[in-house]
């Protein structure tokens, strides 16, 4: 009972996290019709960047957290006129074109840092790791539960930001109909851009504590890349709100599965989900995507 | 892209040549192992692989629209499949290539089936998410080996694997020519690149065609790669489910020019080309990987059409520097 209880907090926790991963993915496909291949390598880029700024500079972690989303917004504000070109209507088939322009960067991103870094395994540590906080019942990794709130702080914020200001406004307007929008004057370029950088900057933030939650190589974004899918299609493309549910099912297959299974199967349990999610229920478990 | 109009004015003009051409070519090809030295038949036999790697991706990723990120998964299975078919089971190696496609073709069909009922993008997904699980099960599965992999029984002859591969290779352009560009299937195909509603208006099945796109083009990869697997007589989860399986294919596929009959042949001979004079400098390195992610993104970005969309129309005017550089620039998208 204990170890039940103990995987299931586990997973709701990590759900926190992939959330956050989730929401942008899910946002950047509605506004810009863009299945973001490179969301893995932010994650890895922003645990790397954390990484090298503890390395040189020292302090914890945590405390890079502003300045990696300022960077990682910047990457994102820098990269978007490129995904822009390349799906922009001058040409035959835009959808077709983001999807493997995004594909191009991911393997740019990743051979770069496979070359720059090698295939070594690293890690951060922070004044959270290796601490624990008691319930009762049973005690919880203070980094994860670190973790989980970072995660629903930045979804809370992000939603407030969403539904309660103007350029929320716009952006859920985009989503919904992009040139119904644009015609009503919404700038649909500088939301895009907007979104794309959001984006970019909280997946790079959610890679800091990811990486200091697991550790960190090169190679461990195609991981966050399945999980981002599997919560946009267990969403529905593009509904932002079932991005929650659909995280939290996914820490709690990865926790289930881990324990009781193998990690090693973590994938298939993914996969096979996510397979019949898309023969029963293709417009995600609460009928609402794109 | 195919402009069928322009492709009926031409045969009549140019039938003989073409003819003779292609004469040639064939000869070529196969009195090339008599002619050289094996390590340019290695040479040869990975480009023809390639080839028709490329070619296959080329059916789903370029003529249909959708784009398979997980094809190196039909490939690996293929390998896999020929490889536990003829070291468990001990069936002959010809066994082993037809059941390896029909396998990989069965697969995609089941993966297509659910995916290709919706947009672009799910597909995508379902397929790299395929690609990614395989490898894991190659890894975990014991009877594949694990991440040790598996050996087969070797068998040293490359003129034999060259015309293998040939033979396929081949297969997998006449199929492409004859099912893709001269028969109704292809048209549908096309029609539903283009525009997919209208296509389901004038009474296409769309998903059945797209299934039907997809477990073809699955099909000639895992052929290749049980010959690949039978040739190489060692395969290991990352040499033949690696995700640079799928990146090369589609790096071929958009620098040839996609969805065009030679583009994917073009695409493969000058990607080999170029990886292998940098394999000889370098040994293995991971900078390929840049080089395969750079060359996606600036093809996408400033020639869409790949290198047969360039050399559409008007030929270069080579001699003239002026006129070539403003022939350049009216096809470049800057």
């Amino acid at each position: 009972m204990e170890l039940f209880l103990q995987t299931l907090i586990d997973g709701a926790l990590i759900g926190g996290l992939i959330i956050v991963v989730g929401v942008g993915f899910s946002l950047c496909f509605g506004v810009m019709h863009i299945v973001d291949f490179a969301v893995g390598e932010w994650v890895m880029l922003g645990a790397y960047t954390a990484y090298w700024l503890v390395r040189y500079l020292g302090q914890d972690p945590m405390v890079y957290l502003p300045l990696i989303f300022a960077l990682f917004f910047a990457a994102g504000w820098l990269v978007y006129p490129l995904i822009y070109r390349a799906v922009s209507g001058r040409r035959h088939h835009p959808a077709l074109m983001g999807l493997v322009f995004t594909f191009g960067l991911s393997t740019l991103a990743k051979g770069g840092a496979l070359s720059a870094w090698g295939y070594h395994v690293r890690s951060v540590s922070t004044w959270l790791s290796g601490q624990s906080v008691s319930l009762g019942v049973t005690t919880l990794p203070a980094l994860r539960l670190a973790g989980f709130v970072f995660g629903v702080l930045t979804t809370v914020l992000f939603m407030v930001f969403l539904y309660g200001t103007r350029m929320g406004v716009s952006i859920r307007a985009t989503a919904q109909d992009r040139e119904t929008a644009a015609l009503l004057g919404v700038d649909v370029r500088r939301v895009g851009e907007l979104v794309y950088a959001t984006y970019a900057g909280l997946t790079g933030m959610t890679g800091v504590l990811i990486g200091a939650l697991f550790s960190i190589h090169a190679a461990m974004g195609a991981k966050y890349v399945i999980f981002a899918f599997f919560v946009v299609v267990l969403a529905g493309m593009g509904y932002v709100p079932g991005v929650i549910v659909a995280g939290l099912i996914l820490g709690l297959i990865q926790s289930f599965v881990g324990v009781y299974i193998s990690g090693r199967y973590t994938l298939f349990a993914l996969f096979l989900l996510m397979y019949l999610s898309l023969l029963v229920a293709p417009k995600g478990i609460l009928r609402r995507g794109l | 892209m195919t402009t069928p109009v322009a492709e009926v004015q031409s045969p009549a003009r140019s039938a003989v040549p073409r003819w003779t051409a292609g004469a040639l070519l064939a000869a070529a090809l196969l009195l090339l192992p008599f002619t050289v030295s094996s390590f340019w038949i290695r040479i040869a036999t990975e480009v023809l692989l390639w080839a028709g790697l490329a070619q296959s991706w080329n059916i789903i990723g370029g003529y249909t629209g959708y784009l398979s990120f997980g094809h190196g998964a039909f490939f690996g299975l293929g390998a896999y499949v020929t490889g536990i078919g003829m070291t468990v089971l001990g069936w002959p190696f010809a066994v082993g290539l037809v059941v390896s496609g029909v396998l990989a073709a069965a697969l995609a069909a089941a993966i297509g089936y659910p995916t290709l009922r919706l947009r672009g993008a799910y597909f995508a997904i379902a397929t790299w998410a395929f690609g990614e699980m395989l490898r894991q099960a190659a890894t975990v599965l014991e009877v594949t080996g694990g991440a040790f992999g598996m050996r087969l029984p070797a068998f040293l002859n490359l003129p034999f694997f060259y015309y293998v591969t040939l033979g396929v290779s081949t297969l997998v352009y006449l199929t492409t020519y004859l099912l893709l560009e001269r028969s109704p299937f292809g048209y549908k195909l096309l029609a539903i690149r283009e525009h997919e509603e209208a296509a389901e208006m004038v009474g296409v099945n769309t998903v059945a065609v797209k299934v039907n796109a997809f477990a073809l083009s699955a099909f000639f990869p895992g052929v290749l790669g049980g010959i690949y697997a039978y040739w190489l007589t060692y395969i290991h989860p990352d040499s033949v489910l690696g995700g640079i399986i799928t990146d090369l294919m589609v790096v071929m596929v958009f620098l040839g020019g996609m969805g065009t009959f030679w583009g994917p042949l073009l695409g493969a001979f000058l990607v080999q080309l170029v990886s292998r004079s940098l394999w000889l400098v370098w040994g293995e390195s991971t900078l390929y990987l840049v080089i395969i992610g750079a060359a996606i993104c600036i093809v996408v970005l400033f020639m869409p059409g790949g290198i047969v969309g360039l050399l559409e129309g008007r030929r270069a005017p080579l001699l003239a520097p002026r006129a070539a550089w403003r022939w350049w620039r009216e096809r470049v998208r800057w």
